[in-house]
């Protein structure tokens, strides 16, 4: 397709998307709601830290408050990089609904990142009342810089792209595999451990937490949640973003090369 | 009585030939059970991770690893025997077909709640085996008789509670439209469920007892294991759980009765 | 318009026996059989024909319309439609083409078709005014009027489709693929459908391949009939050809003013129906005016009529016959 017409294109599916997002926002709270995690390790690591701080392996010192702001951030940043991409990519593919989206000059990749990323604007608001209290109870926790929020902005987005992307080359996999979507479990269990959204990654063993710089998940939650809350200075967080886009170039790739190749599938075996 | 465990048999039978179908869904099922025993466990290294961390109050590692057990092994048996069930009765309502059930001459609820079950979520139990077998090794001792008793009693009990919550959110279901979501709305609030309830205080403690009593599905059979279960405590639980057993089935009578009348 | 040349289509698929033994040994495993969904089939359709592609179910109709709308790649032979290979879906070919499926949709099922409308314009790219001309045209054609500002899941069924018909129309597809375009609708709004399908034809000229379990949505819409059974074609010509070649009679119907007699009125013709009042025959197609003139000249017959059978009984007694003879041939 020209990437022309393709780009004239988006503002319309933006829009679509948006009301689509409207009509769904009873299902879409719900998965705020189900997005509690955050919350409870908030509770778990507040009450390790009632009696003293715990010391992480940078020699930080991680009280209850500094505790509450980064769960508080984790909570925000997640629903701010949701996909969920993948589910749909299978529930179409064994329904035989991909069809429709293959029969349209048009992308499906795109279709599906356009409707996903229509739903931020009402997620952002749901988050409102969590940045409040972040705000207004741990403003010492937050970073101060403008540069650094400059930073944070460029961070989420490349940690929504290794989210879709990842979800994209999963949902490809459904071409191929019966019980795909149990991979997405796998990718979730990994992300769940290393991607610092049960625990600041400080707080593991120093060669864990070197390790974790080198795989994808951290980029997800960890880096822009250390950005948000100023445990990341302007220069070492360039580094860690630059990092970010690597990886979501890969994954990018790597996603469009299954995409393809599912798709012949597709064509070879019918649906 | 004879007729409806002729009928489960049945329904059984179903389960298991859809098993036998997708044949290396128990290494898959296995295998992403280890992924998500590790969020459970890892966690819980990190808390403990040095001497120096003071750990959860109240609880040590190795006390703290039989909850992760107790948590393993109740998400078994939600995702084996008590979410397919539940995912069953909201396909039913999305494609209106469960005006079908309704019409069968057997108790709705019994048939709603038997219809499908993942038997290769078993494998969960083996992995709480596991995790059992590694806490009373760092604890060094082994629970009493009397306690493995009272903690299997218990969680009897907490699938009771499971399965009665189950009941009241497909209750809830006749009423909202849109219950794609609920099973996993479910499954993650019981996430909570995996830390000791004492992490919990002020109202969310009060919630997580007497609402939505996760503490009492882990945390007791937890303490009964380790012997510091008071014995009120054990009659309380029980006591509790049979009454929420037993608003939610009229709670589901009410629905049923509801949606009948509604008209589907 | 399309050109289609030994298309063959054939799947493996996995045999699942029942019981639980037989589950207990697949796990072991597996036996296949291979399917030919199409095997062989050649066709021209020009440009600004009606087609009707019929066929028994699983006779391969819908897998020719995915193979020509490039959904599914032919295991062998070719088809071409507009100059384009369907395989390759490029932008030109993907706006010149639609397949629409009477049990797939694609409108946004929570929002009003309006916005799916409006999706499809900027995914196909149509200029605005264009874009409005053709809707308001398609309005009245179809009669939508307040329709499009509805949610989707509100909309009856027959109201949906016709919602579907204009999404899948808004770019002004030159060849339509519809592929059971009427299943599940009432009569009268089966009428409306044709009606349509027949004008968008005219007014733009764009070629159709329509398959249908209602042979009256056939008979009304397509001058030109393609058959399909287990893969193969067995029948492409005029719809009179089809119906003379498989039933060449004509169908006969007296009504009487006194009762006649069953052996007065065998004499000239196969008896289908009789009773004293009113008399149904199969007669010949080239003796239909011998009967006719010694009905009136020897019965008291107060009204008369001539047709067809029903194109119902004509196919079925063609499935049944393409049956047999293979049947004879294994």
């Amino acid at each position: 397709m020209r990437p022309f017409a393709a780009f004239r294109a988006l503002p319309t599916l933006l829009k679509i998307g948006f009301a689509e997002a409207v009509a769904y926002r009873a299902e879409m709270l719900v998965w705020v709601f189900a997005t509690t995690m955050p919350l409870i390790m908030m509770m778990l690591w507040t009450s390790v830290a009632a009696a003293a701080p715990v010391v992480g392996t940078g020699g930080q010192q991680w009280g209850s408050g500094a505790f509450v702001a980064y769960f508080l951030a984790v909570f925000i940043v997640r629903q701010l990089i949701s996909a969920w991409a993948s589910w749909e990519i299978n529930f179409e593919v064994r329904q035989g609904q991909l069809a429709m989206r293959l029969l349209r000059p048009m992308h499906p990749i795109i279709s599906y990142a356009m409707s996903n990323l229509a739903y931020m604007p009402l997620r952002a608001l749901v988050t409102v009342p969590v940045v409040a209290v972040l705000l207004a109870t741990q403003s010492g926790h937050v970073a101060t810089d403008w540069r650094v929020w400059l930073l944070w902005l460029v961070s989420m987005f490349g940690a929504w792209l290794i989210t879709f992307f990842v979800n994209v080359a999963v949902g490809s996999l459904a071409f191929f595999l019966e019980s795909s979507i149990k991979i997405m479990d796998v990718w979730l269990a990994l992300f769940f451990v290393f991607s610092g959204y049960l625990f600041p990654l400080d707080l593991f063993p120093p060669w864990l937490r070197a390790t974790t710089e080198w795989l994808p998940f951290r980029y997800q939650i960890a880096l822009p949640v250390e950005l948000m809350t100023g445990k990341l200075g302007l220069e070492e967080g360039l580094g860690l973003v630059a990092r970010q886009y690597g990886w979501a170039a890969l994954l990018i790739f790597l996603s469009l090369t299954l995409w393809r190749s599912g798709v012949k599938r597709f064509q070879a075996y019918g649906g | 009585m004879t007729r409806y465990l002729r009928l489960f048999g049945l329904q059984f039978r179903t389960s298991v030939l859809l098993a036998l179908q997708y044949r290396f869904d128990f290494f898959i099922d296995a295998a992403i059970g280890l992924f998500w025993t590790a969020t459970a466990v890892v966690p819980l290294f990190v808390v403990y991770g040095d001497a120096s961390r003071p750990g959860i109050p109240g609880w040590s590692f190795g006390e703290s690893l039989v909850v992760v057990a107790c948590f393993i092994t109740l998400q078994a048996v939600l995702d084996g025997a008590i979410n397919p069930g539940l995912q069953a009765v909201i396909d039913h309502i999305r494609k209106g077909t469960l005006d079908f059930v309704l019409l069968k001459p057997a108790d709705a609820q019994f048939l709603v709640s038997t219809s499908r079950f993942q038997l290769w979520r078993v494998s969960g139990l083996i992995q709480a085996a596991i995790v059992f077998g590694l806490a009373f090794r760092q604890l060094d001792r082994l629970p009493s008789v009397f306690g493995v008793l009272s903690a299997s009693l218990l969680l009897g009990v907490a699938t009771l509670l499971l399965y009665s919550l189950w009941i009241l959110i497909i209750s809830a279901a006749f009423i909202v439209v849109k219950v794609d979501n609920l099973t996993y709305l479910f499954t993650s609030i019981f996430d909570a469920a995996r830390w000791p309830s004492s992490v919990f205080r002020g109202p969310v403690k009060f919630f997580f007892t007497f609402v939505i009593p996760l503490a009492v599905m882990t945390t007791y059979p937890a303490e009964a294991l380790l012997g510091r279960l008071e014995l009120q405590t054990l009659g309380f639980a029980i006591a509790g759980s049979l009454t929420f057993a037993g608003v939610a089935r009229a709670v589901w009578l009410q629905s049923i009765a509801h949606y009948s009348s509604a008209g589907g | 318009m399309i050109r289609i040349r030994g298309l063959q289509k054939h799947y493996r698929v996995h045999k699942r026996p029942p019981g639980v033994k037989a589950a207990l040994k697949s796990l072991f495993k597996r036996d296949y059989e291979w399917v030919k969904a199409v095997d062989g089939i050649d066709f021209d359709v020009a440009a600004g024909e009606r087609v009707g592609f019929l066929g028994p179910n699983g006779a391969g109709k819908t897998t020719t319309l995915k193979m020509a709308s490039g959904l599914l790649y032919p295991t062998a032979g070719e088809v071409t439609v507009g100059g384009h290979v369907p395989q390759r879906r490029e932008t030109e070919f993907l706006k010149k083409i639609m397949l629409v499926m009477g049990q797939k949709q694609q409108l946004l099922w929570d929002l009003p078709p309006s916005e799916t409308f409006e999706l499809n314009r900027a995914i196909y790219d149509v200029p605005r005014a264009d874009f409005n001309r053709r809707l308001k045209e398609l309005s009245e054609l179809l009669e939508l009027g307040e329709l499009v500002s509805k949610p989707t899941r509100q909309l009856s069924l027959g109201e949906r489709m016709k919602c579907e018909l204009a999404a899948a129309l808004v770019h002004g597809p030159k060849v339509l693929f519809l592929d059971e375009p009427t299943i599940g609708l009432d009569v009268s709004m089966q009428v409306a459908m044709r009606d349509f399908i027949r004008k968008y034809n005219e007014e733009y000229g764009a070629t159709l391949i329509l398959t249908s379990h209602y042979m009256d949505d056939v008979t009304a819409l397509c001058p030109r009939v393609v058959v399909i059974d287990k893969g193969v074609l067995s029948f492409d010509g005029k719809l009179e050809e089809l119906v003379k070649r498989v039933r060449p009679e004509k169908r006969l119907t007296l009504r009487f003013s006194a009762p006649v007699p069953r052996e007065q009125v065998a004499e000239l013709g196969t008896v289908v129906k009789h009773d004293h009042a009113e008399s149904v025959l199969q007669v010949p197609h080239d003796g239909v005016n011998t009967a006719v003139a010694r009905a009136l000249a020897t019965l008291p017959v107060v009204d008369l009529n001539v047709e067809n059978p029903p194109l119902e009984e004509v196919m079925s007694e063609l499935f049944a016959r393409s049956r047999a003879e293979r049947e004879v041939a294994a």
